[in-house]
C-alpha cells in the first residue's frame, strides 16, 4: 500500500530557513520584513500582542472563499 | 512500488527517470551505496519489468522500473530507540549535504525512508533525489523537524517517549506541539529551541494562511542560496551528533559493566538453545529479548535475529553494543506484546502489524511469560494461542509460581489471580497446540525450559 507523498514545506517553515542562514541571510531578512522584523520573530511574545504589526508580506492574507 | 519474493521494485516516470539518472551518475550513489548506506538498486533494461500480480498495468505507463534489494525485516520508527532515531536522521542529513555537493537534493525527509540493517541504518528510497533548484528551501526542513528532530529532543530534554506519540501520529510532531512540551525558560537555553521549535512554531501561525508558492518567489527575490540549506543541514548535523538521552547513557554504562554475567542457569539455557539451533532458522524472534544475549547466541545460526523489548533503554544499549561491533545479523526494536504495533495509515494498510511484514522459523521466549501473563493479565491459553499462530517453532521458558520474580509480580495482587498460571496447566496447553520434543529443568529448579514444533 503506497500513497503518494507529496510534501507541503509549510509557509512558515521555508522562512525559517532563510532566518536560520546567520549573517548570510540577515540582510535578506531585512529586507523582507522591514520594519516589523522584531514583531515578525518576537517568538517569546503572544501573537496578538501586538496588533497591526504583521509584516507587510504577510498582509491580506484572506482564504479565497472559492 | 512493487514487493516482490526477493527484491523491490520501483516504477518511473517521465520525470522520475530525470531525476534517478542524475543521482545515478553521481558520486554520492556509488560511494553510499558501497558503503551500504543507499539500498542495493539497479535499473531494469527496457521491456524487463517485474513479475506478480498487477505489475504489467503499472509498467507499460513507466519511463523505467528499478530493482531494489530487500531489506531482512521492514521497521518503523515508533518501533526504533532513541539512538536509532537519532543515526537516521544524521544518515538523512549526510546524504542531503552529499546531495547539494552535487546539484541535488532531498525533496523529503521522512523518517520511514531509512529501514535498519541489524545496527545499519540504509535510506531506501532513491525516489527521493532529485536534481536542485537554486533559490528554493529545503521542501524537507518541516518534515525533518516532525519525525527526527522534535522526537529526539523531547526524548532527550523531557523524556517524552516519542515512541507512541509517532505511533499516534504518522507525520509526527508539530512545531506547536513541540513548542507546548519544550515551553520553559530553561529549555530556551537548550541547542535548537529556540531556533527549530520556539521560532518555528511561531512563524508556522504567522504565515498559515500565506500560499506557499509566494513565499517561495519572495526568498527567490531575496536571494535565497542552497548556501542556507547546506549551513542548516550542518548545523542540526552538530545538534544531534551531541545530543543524548540520559536513560539510554546510564543503561549504557550498566550494559557494558554486566552483560558477561554468568550462572549455572544461563549456562543451561545457552545449551539448550544452542541444540534448537541446529535446523539454521532463517528469521529468529527474541521476545523480550532483554540485553540480546540469546539473541547473540541466535545470530550464530540464524540468518537474521529480531530482538525486541519494550524497555526503551535497554533495548538502546542493545543498539549501541550492536553498532560498535557493525553487527547487521540482529535488528533490536522497542516492542511490546501486549501492546503491538497496528496497521496504520490509509486504509491501515501504509504500516503493517509486525506479523504481516516477517514470519519467523523459530521463537524464543525466554523468562517472558510471567510478564505476558501476570503483568499484561494474558491468560496462559491465549499466549499459547498466539505463539501457535505465528507458526514457528518455539522454545519457551516457564517460570514457576515460586520463582522469586514471580512473586514479586504477584505481590502486588489480591490472592488467588491467575489461577490458570500454573506449570501443569501450562504444560497441558502447549502440549494441545505443539508437540513438545524437548523438556529440561534449570538448575534453580524453578524454571524450565521447551523445546516445541507447531501441530
Amino acid at each position: 500500500m503506497h500513497v503518494l507523498a507529496y510534501l507541503d514545506p509549510g509557509s512558515g517553515s521555508m522562512v525559517l530557513q532563510m532566518l536560520l542562514g546567520g549573517i548570510a541571510s540577515a540582510a535578506v531578512a531585512v529586507k523582507m520584513f522591514g520594519k516589523q522584523i522584531w514583531s515578525t520573530i518576537a517568538f517569546w511574545k503572544k501573537d496578538d500582542d501586538a496588533p497591526g504589526a504583521k509584516p507587510a508580506a504577510a498582509v491580506d492574507t484572506e482564504k479565497d472563499p472559492a | 512500488m512493487l514487493i516482490g519474493e526477493d527484491a523491490v521494485y520501483r516504477v518511473l516516470s517521465e520525470r522520475g527517470l530525470a531525476d534517478w539518472r542524475a543521482l545515478a551518475d553521481s558520486q554520492l550513489f556509488a560511494a553510499q551505496t558501497a558503503a551500504g548506506a543507499l539500498v542495493g538498486t539497479e535499473q531494469l533494461p527496457a521491456g524487463e519489468g517485474p513479475v506478480g500480480d498487477g505489475a504489467s498495468a503499472l509498467v507499460t505507463e513507466a519511463a523505467a522500473v528499478l530493482r531494489h534489494e530487500r531489506i531482512p525485516l521492514v521497521s518503523y520508527p515508533y518501533e526504533w530507540t532513541f539512538g536509532m532515531l537519532r543515526d537516521a536522521a544524521l544518515l538523512e542529513l549526510e546524504l542531503l549535504l552529499g546531495a547539494l555537493d552535487e546539484q541535488l537534493i532531498l525533496k523529503d525527509a521522512s523518517s520511514y525512508n531509512v529501514q535498519f540493517r541489524g545496527s545499519k541504518p540504509v535510506f531506501v528510497d532513491v525516489g527521493s533525489f532529485e536534481r536542485l533548484r537554486e533559490g528554493e528551501p529545503w521542501a524537507g526542513y518541516r518534515q525533518f523537524c516532525m519525525l527526527f528532530l522534535f522526537p529526539l529532543l523531547l526524548q532527550a530534554h523531557r523524556d517524552v517517549p516519542f515512541q507512541p506519540w509517532l505511533r499516534g501520529s504518522i507525520d509526527g510532531i508539530t512545531p506547536t506541539e513541540a513548542a507546548a512540551v519544550l515551553s520553559s525558560t530553561r529549555d530556551l537555553f537548550r541547542r535548537g529551541v529556540m531556533t527549530h521549535v520556539r521560532l518555528h512554531a511561531r512563524l508556522e501561525r504567522r504565515y498559515e494562511a500565506r500560499k506557499g508558492d509566494e513565499v517561495k518567489q519572495e526568498l527567490r527575490k531575496a536571494r535565497f542560496s542552497s548556501k542556507l540549506i547546506k549551513g542548516n543541514a550542518l548545523r542540526l548535523q552538530g545538534l544531534l551528533g551531541k545530543l543524548q538521552w540520559k536513560a539510554g547513557e546510564t543503561a549504557w554504562t550498566d550494559y557494558r559493566q554486566t552483560c558477561t554475567y554468568s550462572d549455572a542457569d544461563a549456562d543451561a539455557k545457552q545449551a539448550f538453545i544452542r541444540q534448537a539451533l541446529e535446523t539454521n532458522p532463517k528469521l529468529v524472534w527474541d521476545m523480550g529479548a532483554n540485553d540480546g544475549a540469546y539473541s547473540r547466541i541466535a545470530a550464530e545460526r540464524a540468518d537474521y535475529v529480531l530482538a525486541f523489548d519494550l524497555d526503551h533503554a535497554t533495548v538502546d544499549a542493545l543498539y549501541r553494543s550492536l553498532k560498535e561491533e557493525g553487527n547487521e545479523k540482529i535488528l533490536p526494536l522497542v516492542f511490546n506484546l501486549a501492546d503491538p504495533s497496528p496497521g496504520l495509515g490509509w486504509r491501515g494498510q501504509e504500516r503493517r502489524p509486525l506479523e504481516d511484514r516477517a514470519k519467523p522459523d523459530l521463537v524464543l521466549g525466554l523468562a517472558l511469560i510471567h510478564h505476558v501473563c501476570i503483568t499484561a493479565n494474558v491468560p496462559v491459553r491465549e499466549f499459547v494461542d498466539y505463539l501457535r499462530d505465528l507458526d514457528a517453532n518455539l522454545v519457551i521458558e516457564f517460570v514457576k509460581r515460586e520463582d522469586p520474580m514471580v512473586e514479586l509480580l504477584m505481590s502486588g495482587k489480591a490472592e488467588g489471580t491467575h489461577p490458570d498460571y500454573e506449570i501443569s496447566n501450562f504444560e497441558r496447553v502447549l502440549e494441545e497446540r505443539f508437540s513438545v520434543e524437548r523438556r529440561q529443568e534449570l538448575p534453580s529448579t524453578t524454571r524450565v525450559l521447551y523445546e516445541a514444533r507447531p501441530r
